[in-house]
């Protein structure tokens, strides 16, 4: 399916969201960095196998949010949470979650390109060979599969064995997401993943997210609003840590309810 | 026109140019004048035959190389001094005039010549030995003179020298063995004597296998009192020295024996890198004054080696723990500071609690619990190769540590993140991904280790090296790398050669020569590490920006 195809498909259809079979369920969610408060009492749900962005002026929680859904969080000693957060039902901030499983189902690409230097193979084959898999065979298979998913197969197949660091940004950024989606994850959170890079990978990417979200839960936080309106389903408009509008990107764009969100979309502020 | 080139820094540049050429300048000056005081000694000098006035109104002869000039002071301060020059001359023969050189004046000389039949003779005992070559009696009684003497001399001393390797292995290497197995079988009764389980049996067998060894013993010290006897009926030399006397001299006395006044430029080369390599392959005679130094540098890189070994595991895994593990409070803090403290604790405070802890605490309770047969000797309880590696590991492992550390801190987060996001646990992260991007730190550490460790020697006196050892530390007798045994090692034989010995003239060359062959080895062993490092770097380089 080219992608022109899927931007009249997306388009065309009218999209409502309580009618989406719900992917992750946020609720009363509060998040703190030492005293401070970075988001306050945020309640959503987030529809499966679609597109959801989050946009909203630097600092106002966007990214810390998104690192809410992989635990990225635990990683800074000073965080503090309440509420919770539910992946299909299961509350992944119960005692008895295991990270690295809830990490196989809910991938993350980074806002900078980050494989590992390593050959472009074993930076794809990374999350599968931590998940146990060591048969050459399935391996190959996978890698294949995944690279295809990232668009990337053709441009690689002959040079599999070459270190992922002499390739350039915007095909660092497809590896890096070829190796998100390896283990097949159900969720995937996009952080500012083309801000690093030019305006043509940046298409290519985005191209890319049309594609994928046939497959995977798609969370997407950027900067940048034209690219939230051009590849989301749903768009979410955050402000000093609160949650203030969250409805389809067409009538948030269009149509938006509250007076801060069409302040930023219109470029009044951030 | 100076304000605006001052203003642009020149004067700072002109000085920072000015401080690297200085550094640079001591470099070049210090690896230049130990080569040319240290590589002079192999090249075959000239022998002089000095006529000087012996003071009475009569001549002596003085036969010998030229080995330095200086000045005599004569007179006293109030009625003023002169200066005398003299020549240093290497006379040898030490058996007979008690030392090998002797002091002339420069005035007192009134023939110098270098005539081309003066030969110098490389003895195992009493050092060489200068004079003219009168004839050669072979072992059947036949007596070779004139011309064909020199060439008949050169064939029996290369024979000679075939026959001394034979027998130098049948000593070292054959009955060596044999001698080894003889103490394992008296250990093996020991050990059955403590366990109470010496046994009628056992005893017979023992005997049994003790006899077999006697056998082969006796058949190999035939075999070399044979080879002994072959070699002392090769032959002898009748040499006139410069007191005119003619000694007789047995080839089997004789290292080597050459003409240097007659050799072209091109015999000089080849005599002189003979030499050199003798001097890399051999053991060392005469007090470590001659012969080579063979068992120094084998016991210098086999400690070093086996140092790293020690200290990359212990100091990698303690800055893993450190940087990535322990919460950043103050004891933290406490255990960083200390470790980088230890980098300046004075060498021999680390040689002192080797041998105090090491040898004496876990060497003496290691030769309890498992060598308890070979007591009262003890095995580990007494200074070897294993304590001296090991104090120098603890020596060297706040380098290790500090620099691993300032690796892994470099690894940018996203790696890590990136790694962690894909399900990996910490520790997954830390060996597939922190660690190999750390990787070329790590190997800076290792360079600033073994740099320092090679160079030490203050420490090693104290926990295993020696002046002499009988053996090397690694052989063909099981179990092939024996920590327990002590070695040799270049830092403290330019110490010994230059502090201890018996000819101090004669040593000092041999000190500088060590001295270069030191740093060539610390050269060598960071050049290894600096490659390896690069390779790393290469892989990882696109990491760091």
């Amino acid at each position: 399916m080219s992608s022109v195809n899927v931007v009249l498909d997306h388009k065309s259809r009218q999209l409502d969201l309580a009618s989406e079979p719900v992917a992750i369920e946020v609720k009363d969610w509060n998040l703190y960095y030492g005293q401070k408060k970075a988001l306050n009492n945020i309640n959503m749900l987030l529809p499966e196998k679609r597109v959801t962005a989050f946009i909203g002026p630097s600092g106002c929680g966007k990214s810390t949010l998104l690192r809410c859904f992989n635990r990225m969080n635990d990683l800074v000693d000073s965080v503090r949470t309440e509420g919770s957060i539910r992946l299909h039902g299961h509350n992944i901030m119960d005692k008895s979650q295991n990270v690295s499983i809830l990490r196989r189902k809910v991938g993350m690409v980074f806002q900078k390109p980050n494989p590992f230097p390593k050959s472009i193979f074993e930076n794809v084959a990374y999350g599968l060979r931590l998940a146990g898999e060591n048969n050459r065979k399935v391996l190959e298979e996978k890698v294949e599969w995944a690279l295809k998913g990232a668009g990337l197969w053709n441009e690689v197949k002959d040079r599999l064995q070459e270190n992922a660091m002499g390739m350039s940004g915007g095909q660092q950024q497809r590896l890096v997401i070829a190796r998100a989606i390896a283990i097949e994850p159900e969720v995937l959170l996009l952080d500012e993943p083309t801000s690093a890079l030019d305006p043509i990978s940046t298409l290519s990417i985005e191209e890319l997210i049309f594609e994928l979200k046939e497959k995977f839960t798609i969370l997407i936080v950027t900067h940048n609003m034209q690219q939230a309106a051009r590849v989301s389903d749903y768009t979410a408009f955050m402000y000093m840590g609160d949650l203030i509008e969250y409805t389809d990107t067409d009538t948030l764009f269009t149509n938006p309810s509250q007076k801060q969100t069409e302040d930023y979309i219109t470029g009044r502020f951030g | 026109m100076l304000r605006t080139w001052m203003r642009e820094g020149n004067h700072w540049v002109w000085f920072n140019a000015m401080a690297v050429a200085i550094s640079l300048l001591a470099v070049i000056g210090l690896i230049s004048f130990i080569v040319f005081k240290g590589m002079g000694h192999f090249w075959p000098k000239d022998i002089h035959a000095y006529t000087v006035q012996d003071g009475q109104g009569g001549t002596v002869q003085l036969i010998g190389e030229l080995h330095r000039r200086s000045d005599r002071v004569e007179g006293n301060i109030k009625e003023g001094v002169t200066h005398v020059p003299q020549l240093l001359v290497k006379v040898g023969n030490r058996d007979i005039f008690g030392a090998d050189f002797k002091w002339v004046d420069e005035h007192a000389v009134i023939k110098d010549i270098t005539a081309k039949d003066l030969i110098m003779v490389e003895r195992y005992e009493w050092g060489n030995l200068y004079g003219r070559l009168k004839s050669v009696t072979l072992g059947d009684g036949m007596t070779v003179t004139g011309n064909q003497a020199w060439d008949t001399f050169q064939q029996l001393i290369e024979r000679h020298t075939e026959l001394h390797k034979q027998i130098v292995r049948i000593q070292k290497h054959e009955i060596g063995a044999i001698n080894a197995g003889v103490e394992q079988l008296r250990l093996d009764r020991r050990r059955l004597e403590l366990d109470n389980k010496l046994t009628e049996q056992a005893i017979a067998k023992l005997d049994e296998k003790r006899r077999q060894l006697d056998g082969e013993y006796q058949t190999l010290l035939t075999q070399m009192r044979q080879l002994e006897q072959t070699a002392s009926a090769l032959g002898k030399a009748q040499i006139e020295i410069m007191t005119g006397d003619v000694v007789t001299l047995p080839i089997d006395k004789i290292v080597e024996s050459v003409m240097p006044n007659a050799m072209t430029l091109t015999e000089k080369f080849g005599h002189y890198f003979h030499r050199i390599w003798v001097f890399l392959s051999d053991d060392p005679r005469e007090a470590n004054t001659e012969g080579g130094i063979f068992p120094a540098i084998f016991g210098t890189v086999t400690m070093v080696f086996i140092m790293t070994v020690l200290v990359m595991p212990f100091g990698v895994v303690a800055a893993v723990y450190l940087r990535e593990y322990a919460k950043d409070g103050w004891i933290t803090r406490a255990v960083r500071i200390s470790v980088n403290n230890l980098a300046g604790v004075p060498s021999i405070v680390y040689g002192v609690f080797g041998l105090g802890f090491f040898v004496y605490v876990l060497g003496h309770n290691i030769d309890q619990l498992f060598y308890q047969e070979a007591l009262p000797a003890p095995t580990f309880g007494t200074p070897g190769l294993l304590w001296a590696a090991l104090t120098l590991a603890l020596l060297t492992l706040p380098v290790v540590i500090v620099s691993t550390e300032e690796g892994l801190a470099r690894v940018p987060r996203a790696m890590r993140e990136g790694s962690l996001a894909l399900g990996a646990t910490k520790i997954e992260t830390l060996w597939n991904t922190v660690l190999p991007i750390a990787s070329p730190a790590i190997m800076t550490g290792l360079i600033l280790a073994i740099a320092r460790a090679a160079g030490e020697v203050a420490p090693l006196m104290l926990v295993g090296v020696v002046k002499l050892a009988p053996s090397l530390p690694v052989d063909s007798i099981a179990p092939y790398i024996h920590l327990d045994r002590k070695i040799m090692h270049l830092g403290f034989h330019i110490n010994d050669v230059g502090f201890q010995s018996p000819n101090v003239e004669a040593a000092q060359p041999l000190v500088y020569a060590t001295a270069f062959l030191l740093v060539l080895i610390i050269i060598a062993l960071n050049i290894t590490a600096i490659t390896i490092r690069n390779r790393l770097r290469e892989r990882f380089k696109s990491v760091d920006n």
